[in-house]
């Protein structure tokens, strides 16, 4: 491979690199940030294999006492907690942060500090659920958490606390991460990559980021509100109160079962990336896989009662879901088949990562089965919260997701070592976990189907399940040294490898055009892509990007810069300008850290501070953007055509808000979904005889909202124009009604008569008023600051981009305003009247 | 910006069939669990009555809404032999719609079948 | 079907095709997916769509062809189950008996978190939730002692929380049943 010149080298890794030493823990660069997740997920997993050995080890016999109830119900909850939370999804949003920018032919993620705070808050938030298990005090109540088992009446301890807290706080990370992987992948693709010149990839990693930023929310909501009820009484799930403990079930199992996909399509994005290379030939039915994905990622939000066949829902609801839950089968039969058909037609080399990925089909194919089974109601009342049920979805999960991980692992190891693994270890690797995890699980299948109902530490003797327990624990321990094996093969490579050679499988994918292992800024000079098969139309294209031949090879100016091109037809718009390392990120996640912990032991004045401290750290760090002097400061050496992103009225920053206020209005409908939930299905919900709230008054506040919000628009269309007299004042003004409207917001509420711990009603409220104060709140500070920097210079005719990103939130927070008005007082008083 | 939005070669066709599709089954979801709260059909009525006679009528409506929709993107894939971007975004779009349709018409049939509250 | 998939996918890559032009993959494709990806997936699930809801229909407890189903209420507690028969004066713990050939409601409660009532040899399991009553139809065709348990994680004793059902022929339920009053 033609090295590129030295000293253009370290001209750009004086710019990209990270900083030595501890300074690494400020790298924001995709690559670190990308293996951090990975190898703390890793870690995870471990930890996970482990408290699965030790379930299994109390089941292998009857009557066992190794381990009492109250331990083994812990053990339960913290393995499924940690492998689905702390591991799959964490793992999965690493490969892609370190892949996706590689693929699409860029140097970063579009918003590189975000991804470095999304990593510290899954590391600390992981870190604090972990401890509650060397504390003892685990969250034991399943890793759905139904309620009332772990409201504070049936779990006073603090187990449930330490699972809501510690979760919210790792799904920041996931939302971080669906947010920036969107964007960047819509707006950050080398020129000319158009949406069908995509790697089929970035395909199932966009469906992915999306299906976060519209699956977490539920859940997020209802931990917030589960803890409320925890902490303050709020009887969200309390039937006395008005509340009702399925809501929490809706609540989880509609981000409970995207998940399951959100872990899923990446996985199977591997596979289809895999397949390809391996058969030489393009992957057939590209079309029918984009459409499959699609598919897979809406119907999957339609599936979520297929969890609660059995609590009591009205039978024609629950052929619904079933039926629904059955057509998932088509897309990923549409998928196993376009596989085939590439297979087919292609000559297949046959290598370790393919070994695994045979492993997959069988076994995931095997998993999907028995999940078309289980869609079926009856036989769903017959085994559901049995083994069957968890044999089935370690068929899917294991099969589905980390099969395709090693397969991954094994082929894109070379890429990030630079060396090739060993065959025959890896297949003692592959074949004792295959044969070990088929032993385990399909031996569960019967122990289910002979009724061993799931969740039991223990059981008597003579059922007919003893075996069967005892060759399951077995098959365990026969994976878990394969996996062992292969953890020890993958140490070994590092040391031992042979060197791997450029492009050493002949992928066609634009990260095998970086040196291997990667350096940090990937590519030296930026590409234009025109072929869905770049390295294989274009073999010479490592050589000339490391030549300097492409775009953006300048680098005296010292920005990290990456092209910024248009969503559909990758046209080149913009040059983004992105942030260098930075301790913020971390100092945020540290301060948030000190938030949940404080909130864990309860010591509220302590978490106030935090908050401030946190909100002040996060404000400052948004302080150095667009022509602060640590970003792109106005100056000579910047280029005009086409120009810097901060430069425009349309950017990453503004589709970040885009994207950030979808994720934010999920939210906001999952508390309407709650509101009428409740409403209509809560067995004593009781609407108080008098609105709580003041309507004059809340009138007047949304007034004062709109008029803000009127003047805010009316500005960003003149800054559009190029016109910015009276900027200064304008901004100022904008600021001053925003204050004036949280006010009003503030006194309506300190007036309004709540009794939020008696009546889920006024409880519902409250969080309502919180949430739109919130908004008021973060809007008029965010346009505070902006008077500031119009003073400072940093915003103007020239400099319009960061009153452009802000307006949607200014629209929004005038919309749920409204809504809400109408919904949580105006239609409550229509109905008391009617 | 409203007609390049409704032209079947922009990306939100692909997902239109799909939304529609959320909608819809919302709305039958919805409608199910409120009506059954609220005004629930007496149960000797079994499967023949108002509430199951609407949600028939809604499935009904959104499959042939879909179905329309699936037919136009279908015939814009034709039009556009050459363009690979356009082209594949009108095929894609067809299958979304189409799918969405068949979907629809696959889960709304159990209101034929069984009463609605119990 | 699960076999006949390995072995085309071992079959595919295993053989070495040659060359072939992009029209044959063109072909090859819309064949396979439209078989394999549509059709197959889409025949099954309305096989099974077929068989499956009328199954269920049957399940539904629509009131019997003969006036009222017989009712036993059964509470959930941490962790036992209390049995009581309305208007019969008869309260059991942890045991249900029932005639044999009649069709049974069970009324199902708790007095405090989700359990969830199975008797796998006699029907499929149903919740209790806090604030509602659920409806579970039981019938036993055969007399015999069927072993239950709480199949929904309730806490530590959970997996000690089983219950037996006696079925009895009708005529020595009602013995039972007289003695059971008298007892009490
Ligand atoms: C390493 C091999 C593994 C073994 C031997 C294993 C074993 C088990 C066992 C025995 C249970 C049932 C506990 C019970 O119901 O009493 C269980 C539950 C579960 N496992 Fe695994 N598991 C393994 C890997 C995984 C992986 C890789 C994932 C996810 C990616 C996973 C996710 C889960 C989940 C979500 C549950 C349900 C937890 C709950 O009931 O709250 N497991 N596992
Ligand atoms: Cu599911
Ligand atoms: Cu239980």
């Amino acid at each position: 491979m033609t090295e590129p010149d030295p000293n253009q080298h370290r001209a750009f890794e004086r710019v990209w690199g990270n900083r030595p030493g501890w300074g690494a823990l400020a790298a924001v660069n995709h690559t670190s940030i990308g293996l951090r997740f990975m190898g703390t997920g890793i870690f995870f997993f471990l930890v996970g294999g482990l408290l699965a050995m030790l379930i299994r080890t109390q089941i292998a016999l009857p009557e066992q006492e190794i381990i009492g109830p109250e331990t083994y119900n812990q053990l339960f909850t913290m393995h499924g907690t940690v492998m689905m939370f702390l591991f799959a999804i964490p793992v999965l949003e690493g490969l892609a942060i370190y892949m996706i920018p590689k693929m699409i032919g860029t140097r970063d993620l579009v918003f590189p500090r975000i991804s470095s705070l999304g990593y510290y808050c899954y590391l600390f938030g992981g870190l604090i659920i972990l401890s509650s298990l060397f504390l003892g005090i685990a969250p034991n109540s399943g890793w759905f958490m139904y309620t009332p088992l772990s409201s504070a009446e049936y779990a006073p301890g603090p187990g449930s606390d330490f699972w809501l807290l510690g979760i919210t706080f790792v799904e920041i990370s996931a939302m971080a991460a669906g947010i920036e992987l969107t964007v960047s992948i819509l707006r950050s693709r080398a020129p000319g990559m158009t949406l069908s010149k995509m790697p089929i990839f970035c395909w199932y990693i966009l469906a992915m980021a999306l299906m976060i930023v519209f699956g977490f929310p539920p859940l997020i909501l209802g931990s917030i509100l589960l803890e409320l009820e925890r902490a303050a009484g709020l009887p969200f799930f309390q039937v006395a109160g008005g509340g009702d403990p399925l809501l929490w079930q809706h609540l989880f199992w509609l981000f409970g079962h995207p998940e399951v996909y959100i872990i899923f399509l990446p996985a199977a994005g591997i596979v289809s990336t895999l397949i390809p290379v391996f058969a030489q030939r393009p992957l057939v039915g590209y079309r029918w896989i984009v459409l499959a994905i699609m598919i897979t990622g809406f119907i999957s939000f339609g599936l979520w009662v297929h969890h609660m066949f059995t609590v009591g829902i009205p039978q024609l609801a629950q052929a619904f879901f079933s039926a629904a839950s059955m057509l998932v089968a088509v897309p990923t039969a549409i998928q196993v088949f376009a596989w085939l058909a590439t297979l087919w037609v292609g000559k297949v080399i046959f290598s370790l990562p393919m070994l695994w990925v045979f492993g997959f089909l069988v076994v995931f194919v095997c998993g999907g089965l028995t999940g078309v089974m289980l869609a079926l109601v009856p036989f769903n009342w017959q085994v559901h919260d049995t083994h069957f049920v968890v044999a089935h979805l370690h068929y899917v999960l294991v099969g589905g997701m980390f099969f395709p991980l090693m397969a991954g692992l094994y082929y894109w190891l070379p890429h990030l070592s630079g060396r090739m693994p060993s065959r025959n270890l890896g297949n003692w690797g592959f074949w004792l976990t295959f044969i070990g995890f088929n032993v385990t699980f399909l031996l569960m299948h019967l122990t289910g189907l002979l009724g061993m109902p799931r969740r039991v530490y223990t059981y008597e003797s003579g059922m007919g399940w003893d075996g069967l327990n005892l060759l399951s624990s077995v098959g365990g321990f026969i994976m878990s040294a394969g996996i062992a094996l292969i953890i020890l093969d993958v140490v070994l490579h590092f040391r031992f490898g042979k060197p791997a050679p450029r492009n050493p499988w002949n992928a066609d994918t634009l990260e095998w055009a970086t040196r291997t292992p990667p350096s940090s800024y990937n590519f030296l000079s930026q590409p234009r892509i025109e072929t869905r098969h770049p390295l294989w139309d274009r073999p010479d294209l490592p050589d000339t990007i490391a030549a300097g031949a492409h775009g953006l090879r300048d680098i005296g100016h010292g920005r990290r810069e990456i092209y910024g091109t248009d969503a559909v037809h990758a046209r080149l718009k913009e040059v983004i300008h992105l942030p260098t390392n930075s301790w913020w990120p971390l100092l945020s996640a540290l301060a948030l850290a000190v938030v949940c912990i404080s909130l864990l032991i309860r010591t509220y004045p302590l978490a106030l501070v935090a908050l401030a401290v946190a909100t002040g750290l996060l404000l400052r760090w948004s302080w150095e953007n667009g022509a602060h002097p640590k970003a792109a400061p106005l100056g000579l050496q910047e280029p005009t055509d086409p120009p810097l992103h901060s430069r425009t009225c349309d950017g990453p920053g503004l589709w970040g808000m885009a994207v950030t206020l979808l994720a934010d209005a999920t939210l906001y409908l999952s508390l309407l979904f709650s509101w009428f939930y409740l409403w209509t299905v809560s067995p004593e919900w009781r609407l108080p005889e008098e609105t709580p709230l003041a309507l004059a008054p809340l009138v007047l506040c949304g007034l004062l909202l709109a008029a803000a919000v009127a003047l805010y628009s009316r500005m960003t269309q003149r800054l559009r124009l190029g016109q910015d007299r009276n900027l200064l004042a304008n901004t100022a003004l904008v600021a001053l009604l925003g204050v004036l409207h949280t006010a009003a917001l503030i006194g309506v509420f300190a007036g309004a008569d709540l009794r939020p711990t008696e009546l889920a009603h006024d409880a519902v409220l409250m969080v309502m008023l919180f949430y739109l104060l919130f908004h008021s709140g973060l809007a008029t500070v965010a346009t505070g600051l902006q008077a500031w920097r119009v003073k400072l210079g940093y915003l103007s005719a020239r400099l319009p981009y960061e009153p452009m990103v802000l307006k949607p939130f200014w629209m929004y927070t005038l919309g749920i305003f409204w809504l809400s008005v109408a919904v949580f007082l105006l239609l409550p008083m229509a109905w008391g009247s009617a | 910006m409203l007609k390049a939005l409704w032209r079947p070669t922009h990306p939100a066709h692909t997902t239109l069939g799909l939304i529609l599709w959320s909608l819809w089954f919302v709305a039958l979801y919805g409608g199910l669990s409120v009506a059954c709260e609220l005004v629930p059909p007496t149960l000797e009525q079994g499967a023949v009555n108002w509430l199951n006679a609407s949600l028939l009528l809604l499935t009904l409506a959104t499959t042939g809404v879909l179905l329309w929709l699936t037919q136009r993107c279908w015939r814009a894939a034709k039009r556009f032999e050459g363009s690979s971007q356009e082209r594949l975004i009108a095929q894609v779009g067809a299958g979304a719609h189409g799918f969405s349709a068949g979907a629809a018409l696959i889960v709304g049939l159990p209101v034929t079948a069984l009463p609605p509250c119990l | 079907m699960f076999v006949g998939l390995i072995a085309l996918w071992w079959q595919a890559m295993r053989r070495d095709p040659g060359e072939i032009s992009q029209e044959q993959v063109r072909r090859l494709q819309n064949r396979w997916i439209l078989a394999g990806g549509l059709a197959l997936p889409l025949g099954s699930i309305a096989l099974i769509l077929a068989l499956g809801i009328p199954a269920g229909r049957n399940m539904l407890p629509l009131p019997p062809a003969g006036g009222d189903a017989m009712v036993i209420e059964v509470k959930a507690y941490q962790w036992g189950w209390r049995v009581t028969y309305p208007d019969q004066d008869i309260e059991l713990t942890d045991e249900l008996h029932i005639p044999t050939d009649t069709p049974v409601d069970i009324h199902l409660t708790t007095a405090d978190v989700i359990h969830s009532f199975w008797v796998p040899r006699l029907a499929g399991k149903l919740d209790t939730i806090p604030g509602r009553t659920n409806v579970l139809r039981l019938e036993a065709s055969r007399p015999g002692e069927y072993r239950g348990q709480c199949a929904e994680f309730c806490g530590i004793g959970h997996a000690h929380m089983s219950f037996t059902v006696t079925a009895h022929p009708p005529e020595e339920y009602e013995k039972w049943r007289e003695k059971a009053q008298a007892d009490d």
